[in-house]
């Protein structure tokens, strides 16, 4: 009964996310009782399903509570725990950061606290590319990783072998929905196409031909996407027939009934994960590392695999996940995005990209 | 008696003359109170504008000559660097690039086509309103008041769906056989060549179309509310006197109707025009990146993945002050044809 009143309290508190320095004032003497742990994630299916299946694991495992904070994205995130920061009161304490945020947030300094990667022994599960460590020490430990994949409406058209076919203007004129944002990682795949991969983003010359090979793909595009749920609309409303979206959405949309197929061509997908970082003004240290060491487990990794539809961090092997739902989430080869290209040279990309897009 | 008389009417005056002295300095401390009351009001209403309008307008002007910290965030500083960028591109003077002058040039592009269309299309509308009964009217007028409450991201959802290739106007084309017949005909490669349709259908987004259809949808129920106080004041014998001297009634449109509401469609064509220039939903949604605007790519800048605030701040003043432009200049239209009428 008593557990109860308490649960709904701290639902209410949970509520008033928005005003967290009231919530948190309001939650102080429970805190006394239960240990806590405020936990960001990008918001709609993806936190419910945390909310329903991974938290709850967690609690019944550690008797830590989670308080579940919705996250916008990665990128819109940062600037809301930037200005948080300056103003002295966070609203979570451990935050889902995309590799390209994250080398962001440790660059810009002051955000973030090192883990003590000794509490958080099942990190080495993961491959070392999962662990960021920066000067300070371990920044962000992996926490699932997703897949874009090429897509393909299969009524209309068969699955291509390489991503090199969508160039083709006789089967794909008008017809394509592809990322808008320079870093959509299209120039990735077009990299792994037609040049050297992430050796080729090495120079401006380099990046300037990848950008060019990409203007070729223009009179095939119908539609430069630069939100999820417009490429989800394009598919489904038959305004595209192929592209590139999310693997584990495609393939649930697939699930559903409707014209779409995800395929691994041979250059295969690019592959981008989020990371679990503490907020620089956390003082839940230890429970965040327990939960990190909860989420780094193969175990755990299966379980986000099968309700979330993320891709495991861990090799397959680890885990007890058939091929069949290990293909519904991820695949082989795997393209890495050139993160530090997109970083140091940024303006640079954005604006040479944009140009293209513009024809200017 | 007279001595006690005497005295009689000056206690009898003083103490009115006291009451007098008291009202009067209750009725100064009143004015004093009231006057004080005003001033506390005054400087309350300023401190708000101050606080709400003017601050975060300082704030944006100040960014904008911030400085952006390659592959992190930004830092303050007084540097003209974004403003370059705005008008030759970031790698000036080694490359030149008007990207962003041609982003502002759709910007207003698409205000302009889409403010006019609203204007000219609401004026024979609000004409003909204001013919019909009072019933009639008011009904019209709570509709359209209803509808403005629809906000710009339905409206776009709305047209989305109308557009779209197996739920719109396509479907129908296809099914009435309108495709075929196109096709057959040689039309459907006249399409094809505006961009109007994929090789198996019409296909109208994205489009410059899609996008001013839209945009002047947006506005049309504020160019008929504005308009509306302004032809419901005509007086309808005017038109009517020059009927029955037998103009046509292209021309009573023209010569007398046109002139007396000239100044009312001037300043809605402006309103909307400006209300326009910073519309984002129906522009990422329906046009081509080739033909996107600036409020598009401040938003772009400032919450996208380059956290360029700064740059974001320059091209929101940039954009802001195009808008007061083409107030004045406006303004200064209407006034020299007013003089000249």
């Amino acid at each position: 009964m008593i557990k109860m009143d308490r649960r709904a309290l701290l639902k209410r508190g949970g509520a008033l996310a928005g005003m967290t320095a009231a919530s948190a004032a309001f939650g102080t003497p429970l805190i006394a009782q239960t240990r806590t742990l405020r936990v960001g994630s990008y918001g709609g299916y993806f936190e419910d399903s945390f909310k329903e299946h991974v938290f709850p694991a967690f609690t019944a495992a550690t008797g830590i509570e989670i308080e579940s904070i919705t996250q916008p994205n990665s990128s819109d995130w940062l600037v809301t725990m930037q200005q948080a920061t300056a103003a002295g009161s966070v609203p979570s304490d451990l935050s889902l950061y995309a590799r390209d945020a994250l080398i962001k947030a440790s660059r810009l300094g002051g955000l973030l606290k090192p883990l003590n990667m000794e509490m958080i022994p099942a990190a080495a599960n993961l491959d070392p590319y999962f662990v960021f460590e920066s000067e300070e020490g371990a920044l962000g430990v992996g926490a699932m990783s997703w897949f874009t994949s090429m897509v393909i409406n299969p009524n209309e058209v068969e699955a291509p072998a390489t991503w090199a076919d969508f160039w083709d203007s006789s089967r794909y004129e008008s017809s394509l929905g592809l990322s808008k944002n320079f870093n959509g990682q299209l120039l990735d795949i077009t990299a792994a196409t037609f040049f050297d991969g992430e050796a080729t983003f090495a120079t401006d010359e380099g990046i300037l031909a990848i950008i060019a090979k990409v203007a070729e793909l223009k009179p095939n595009v119908a539609l430069w996407w630069s939100a999820e749920s417009q490429m989800e609309q394009a598919m489904k409303n038959g305004d595209v027939i192929g592209g590139q979206y999310y693997l584990d959405v495609s393939n649930l949309m697939a699930s559903e009934g409707f014209p779409i197929r995800a395929v691994f061509p041979k250059e295969g997908n690019p592959q981008d994960y989020g990371s679990w970082c503490l907020s620089a003004l956390s003082d839940k240290d230890a429970e965040a590392a327990e939960f990190i060491n909860f989420s780094s487990d193969p175990a755990t990794q299966a379980l986000m695999s099968r309700r979330i539809g993320t891709a495991p961090l861990v090799a397959k092997e680890k885990t007890d996940l058939t091929d069949e739902e290990f293909a519904f989430v991820s695949g082989t080869p795997a393209i890495r995005p050139a993160y530090d290209a997109y970083l140091d040279k940024e303006t640079f990309i954005k604006e040479a990209w944009d140009k293209m897009l513009a024809g200017a | 008696m007279s001595v006690v008389g005497h005295p009689e009417p000056a206690m009898a005056e003083s103490p009115r003359k006291a009451r007098a002295d008291a009202v009067q300095a209750a009725d100064d401390r009143g004015a004093l109170g009231h006057r004080f009351l005003r001033a506390g009001v005054t400087t309350l209403i300023w401190c708000v504008v101050l606080f709400l309008c003017v601050v975060p307008l300082g704030l944006v002007v100040a960014i904008s000559f911030g400085h952006k910290v390659e592959g992190a965030g930004w830092e303050w500083a007084f540097t003209f660097e974004n403003y370059y960028r705005f008008l030759v591109g970031a790698n000036w003077p080694a490359e030149t690039t008007f990207l962003y002058l041609t982003q502002l040039y759709w910007s207003m592009r698409y205000a302009v086509v889409a403010s006019v269309l609203a204007v000219a299309t609401a004026l024979p509308f609000t004409y003909l309103l204001t013919r019909q009964s009072r019933r009639a009217q008011a009904r019209w007028l709570v509709f359209l008041l209803t509808s403005l409450s629809l906000s710009e991201v339905f409206i776009v959802m709305g047209w989305d769906i109308i557009l779209s290739n197996n739920s719109g106007l396509p479907v129908l084309f296809s099914a009435s056989g309108l495709t075929d017949w196109m096709k057959a005909t040689g039309w459907f490669d006249v399409l094809r060549d505006w961009g109007l349709a994929s090789p198996r259908n019409v296909k109208f987004k994205t489009s410059e179309f899609a996008t001013v259809l839209t945009m002047s949808y947006l506005v049309w129920p504020y160019a008929v509310i504005l308009l509306y106080p302004a032809l419901s004041r005509l007086d309808p014998s005017m038109a009517e006197a020059a009927r029955t001297m037998g103009a046509r009634p292209w021309t009573v449109a023209r010569t007398v109707i046109l002139p007396a509401v000239r100044l009312p469609l001037m300043g809605t064509a402006l309103l909307l025009f400006v209300f326009l220039l910073g519309g984002y939903v129906a522009v990422t949604v329906f046009a081509d990146p080739a033909k996107q605007t600036t409020a598009v790519s401040v938003f772009e800048h400032v919450r996208g993945s380059t956290l360029n605030a700064p740059f974001g701040a320059a091209q929101s003043v940039i954009l802001l002050v195009t808008a007061a432009a083409f107030l004045v200049l406006g303004q200064r239209l209407s006034r020299r044809s007013e003089g000249a009428s």
